[in-house]
Order: structure tokens, then sequence, then C-alpha cells
């Protein structure tokens, strides 16, 4: 927060020196960073600035050796044993695509549940259309969670190819039970990829004890790192076909792409200033500790949670249980539409939320808000409890006042 | 820290399916404790007079020089990075253990394949996939297959063969899967 203004009411407005910015939108993109992370990408372009495994020179080692140390720390953080089963991609959508699309084949069954995002749904329902696979939906309550895990077991088939679930959900926070969801994986053969784009940095992830033979992760959000970073654990032994082909820097010689990890999935020049963010952002987590992360965000979250209830207006949406949920709370205020409640809150006091279906429509229609949408407030590492006493107030007066 | 840092010095990018060349430097010369590496590293070859100790690691060949890396056939860059790390550990632990540790000064003379095909079921049943079961010795010894897919050795028939040839495998410093590893003493139990 920049400014504390105890004043909070509406003649804040036009007074731009005097604005405050309050930022809970951190499921989207995590802000700020740690310091160390602006600081390793602007040494990083300015200092070094070249093409990683692609040059014998000095500089190109040195590249290439930033761009190892981020795999080796995102190994050492998932418990990953062979750092080379992370490849790099842009963001978790493209590790989603990378995964299903590079394991699904014609007529083939998949698992899901009533929580995923677009970067699940869409690639799926793509594959319905072109690829004939089957699409099964664990069914889940209204607070976001599974009715009943037992079900999986029942729903699994021989042609079941790939259990695709999320680890949190992005629109009420609710987190799934994916170790015991990677037991039943396990005992079935049947391969577990994990959305973790709403967990990594956030929740413990260890990928032998639970059981993930797939993680997708983005670098942007709790692993505290810029855009344009994320990646997919592969567990050895599974066979993705690469999204694309192209320049690797090695084998060059083939025609074809090579077949050995991570080159065979990363075509094309990474984004190694991103990478070298990413790498000083994962080891800022693995020196603060994940589960000290974690306690300070249920910390928040239940500090959010227990002043909202305060408030008749307010609807909470998900669990409303900080042990069971991230630090992502979706909300409604009587009949308003989100839209102009994250409006005013932005215009107003400075607060910047996210407003409408937040690009996951099942979740909003088994939550029960798929026409309204709604208005979600995500917390960060950073965040304070006088951040969020400052936002509840601004909803309070929201809710008396209107929006108008 | 015994050994700070292993610095890359060169890496010739891999042209025609070879397998990645590279040389580093060390931060610090471990002549002193090439005997003690000599005895940790069981499939060392330890040269007294050139200073040298050549070892395999599964299929990549490492030389150490006092303080120098040099490394033939690794799988691609993160191979080369992920193998130096283990170097580096290697190193420190066997610092860190030197006392409990006899060092050797020994030149060892090379395991053959014949030595691992004494101890194979010798069916030549080919589920392995090799023709023969000494063609699947000569590739267990460059590190290019693994103990475990050879199928009749994990029967109960063989448990005895197979515990000769699991400590023979995993004396000479070849990686066995850890699942293996359990099962193995599952069985033999």
């Amino acid at each position: 927060m920049l400014l504390f203004n105890t004043g909070s009411d509406l003649n804040i407005r036009g007074s731009f020196s005097m604005r405050m910015q309050v930022y809970l939108d951190n499921a989207a993109t995590s802000y700020p960073k740690p310091e160390e992370v602006y600081e390793a990408v602007v040494s990083f372009m300015r200092e070094i600035g070249v093409s990683s495994g692609r040059g014998a020179y000095r500089k190109a080692l040195e590249a290439d050796r930033i761009i190892y140390e981020a795999r080796r720390s995102l190994a050492e953080l998932f418990n990953v044993k062979d750092t080379k089963q992370i490849v790099f991609t842009s963001n978790a959508t493209e590790a989603l695509n990378l995964a299903i699309k590079g394991i699904l084949s014609e007529g083939e069954h998949v698992i899901t549940s009533q929580m995923e995002h677009n970067a699940v749904c869409r690639p799926l329902k793509r594959l319905e259309k072109e690829r004939g696979i089957e699409i099964s939906q664990l069914s889940c309550l209204s607070d976001g969670s599974l009715e009943d895990l037992d079900l999986l077991g029942a729903v699994i088939r021989p042609n079941t190819r790939l259990v695709v679930i999320t680890h949190a959900s992005n629109v009420s926070g609710t987190i799934m039970p994916i170790g015991e969801i990677g037991k039943i994986c396990n005992e079935n053969a049947v391969p577990l990829l994990v959305d973790a784009a709403q967990t990594a940095g956030v929740l413990p992830i260890d990928v032998e004890a639970m059981n993930v033979d797939l993680l997708a992760f983005t670098g942007h959000k709790g692993l505290l790192g810029p855009q344009g970073t994320g990646g997919l654990y592969i567990r050895e032994g599974i066979q993705l076909e690469p999204l694309k082909e192209g320049g690797t820097g090695s084998e060059s010689i083939l025609e074809t792409q090579p077949d050995i990890l991570p080159d065979k999935y990363e075509a094309g020049t990474l984004n190694a200033a991103g990478l070298a963010g990413l790498g000083a952002a994962v080891r800022f987590i693995l020196l603060q500790g994940v589960e000290n992360i974690r306690k300070r965000e249920m910390e928040l979250t239940a500090h959010l949670l227990d002043k909202l209830r305060e408030n008749d207006a307010i609807r909470i949406y998900g669990p409303d249980d900080s042990e069971k949920q991230v630090g992502v709370v979706s909300i409604n205020i009587g009949d308003h539409q989100p839209e102009e409640i994250g409006y005013v809150l932005d215009e107003v006091y400075g607060i910047m939320v996210r407003t409408g279906l937040h690009c996951a429509p099942c979740a909003h229609r088994t939550i029960g808000t798929v026409e309204r949408g709604t208005l979600r407030i995500s917390l960060g590492y950073f965040n304070t409890e006088a951040e969020i006493d400052y936002t509840v107030q601004a909803l309070r007066q929201i809710a008396q006042r209107g929006v108008h | 820290m015994f050994l700070e840092e292993i610095e890359m010095m060169f890496m010739e990018p891999c042209v025609a399916n070879k397998g990645v060349r590279m040389f580093a430097r060390m931060s610090k010369d471990i002549s002193g404790l090439m005997p003690y590496l000599n005895t940790a590293i069981k499939n060392a070859t330890y040269n007294k007079d050139g200073n040298t100790l050549c070892f395999t690691k599964e299929f990549r060949l490492i030389t150490l020089y006092p303080e120098k890396v040099a490394m033939a056939k690794a799988l691609n860059p993160t191979d080369a990075w992920q193998v130096l790390d283990w170097i580096k550990d290697t190193i420190n632990e066997t610092y860190e253990n030197r006392d409990s540790i006899q060092p050797s000064h020994e030149r060892r003379v090379g395991v053959t394949a014949l030595d691992f095909f004494e101890w194979l079921p010798r069916l030549n049943c080919g589920k392995c996939g090799e023709p023969t079961c000494l063609a699947f010795a000569v590739r267990l010894l460059l590190g290019e297959r693994g103990i475990e897919e050879c199928e009749p050795l994990l029967t109960t028939e063989y448990n005895k063969l197979r515990k000769v040839a699991f400590d023979l495998v995993s004396a000479l410093g070849y990686e066995l899967p850890e699942s293996y590893n359990s099962s193995v003493l599952e069985r033999s139990r």
C-alpha cells in the first residue's frame, strides 16, 4: 500500500497524488515481486543478454547456466529428481496444451472436474471435436470441492488416458485433494496432470509423494516471477507429442526434433531474461519456505474472510475456510453487478480486483455464478492486514451507498 | 564447502547424435583428494603419474584433472550442467567423509562385458530386445541398458544370480531404479 488515507471516503476522488493503491489481483499476476527478481531480469538484459544453448562463447554459457539454475531451483521446489524433466513454456496455458494435446490420441478418455479453467476446458473441447476423445467431469459441490472422490476410481475405464485436475480453483480458491487423487491414478496406472497455476509457490507440491505425472505451472503468479515464464514437469517415461518443432541448439544435423528433454519441447529461443527472474523468484521462495508462505497467506485469507463475514450484504463463494482454500476469494454484493463494484473500487478507492467470469465458465456454473460472475479478491504474500481492512471498509461503503 | 564452484569453460554442442563435449574449471585443486575419489567412485581408473581420474556415469565419459573436468557424451547442455552438479557434490561429499575412506593409489583393471555375462541367465531369450545375453552385457557395461531389463533375472528362479548381478552392477557405480532396488530386496527375502 502506497498510502493509507484514514479518511477513505468519496472525497479521495481526483486527488491523484494522494491516491493509494491496493493490488488484490494476485491470482492473475502477482505484484509486486521480490527485489531480487527485478535485479535478475535487468542484470541479465544488460550484462548477458545473449541466447542460451546456442553458442560456445562464455556469455552464452553464462546464459545457459542461469537457465539451468532456474530449472534446478524448480526441481528442488517440486521434488523433481531429474532436472531435465522440467521443460519451460511461456505460461501454464502452454504447458497444459502441451500435456493435453501431447498425450491424448483418437478415441481416448479423459477425466476432469467441474472446476477447471479454460486452459484445460478449451484444449479438451478441441480434441473432443478433432480426435473424438471422451470427457468425463467429476461433479463438484457449490463450494468448489469434489462431491465424491471415490467416484474417480469408478469413472476410470480401460481407455482412460489422463486425469487432469486443477490444484486450486482460480474462481473459488478451493484446494483439490491432489495427493488422494494421485494415489487413485497411480493404482489405476492413469497419468495425472495437475494444473498448478494457482498453487505453485503457494502450496507445497511434491510430485513424488503426490504421484503427479505432469505438473503445469506458471511463473508469474505464486512463483513471483515475470510474465511469459512457466513450465511443465513430465515424469520420466511419459511420451508427449511436441506442440512445436524448431531450433534447439542441439543435434542440429537432425531434420527431426531431438528426442531428449528438455530440448524436445523447447524449440525456439527461450525467454532467458524472464527465466533469470523466475530463477531468482524461486530461490526467494525456497529461502522463505513454501510452508511459511502458505502460513502467511492463510493468515491473510482468514482475516479477509472474517471481515467479509461481518457484512450481511456480502455473499462469499467457495469454502469460506482458509484451511481449504488459497488466497482467492470470490464475492458478490447485494444485487450489484461485480463489474460496477470493480470500477468503483478502482476509481474511488484505488483497489484493484478482478470481476466477471475469470476464464472459467464451468467453475462459475458449479458455484452458481455463471450469469453474473463474481468479484474476485486474490491475496499475495506481500499484502497486509491494513490493506484488507481498507478494502472491506470500501466494500461496506459501496454496499451502503450503491455504486452510483 | 571444499569445492565452491565448477565453472563451465567450453561446451561443444553436439553435431551428430554423439552427445555434448565440455570442459570446466574447478575453483580448487583436487589433487590431494584423488586417491579418496578413486575409492569413492567405484568404476574410476586412477592415473597417479598423470594425476587424472577417469570414470563413466552411465554412458558419459568423465575425466577429472587437478583443476579441470572434461566430459564427453552428455545428452544435451542441461544434462551436462546436471552432471557437473553431481560431480561437485561427489567431490564435496568425499572430502567430508575422507576420514572414513581408505585412499587408494591403485589403478583398477576395468570390468569387461564378460564379467557381467557371467551373472546373467544366459538364456538368449531376447526379451530385453538384444539378440543375445552377451550383447546385453556389452550394452549394460556401456550404460545403455539397465540390469532390470533382463526379465528372467527378476524371477524367483534366479534369486541367487540376481543378488550377485545386482551387487556387481551397483558396485560399479551404475544407477539402479529405486523401485527395482526395493523389489529385489522384497523378492530375495
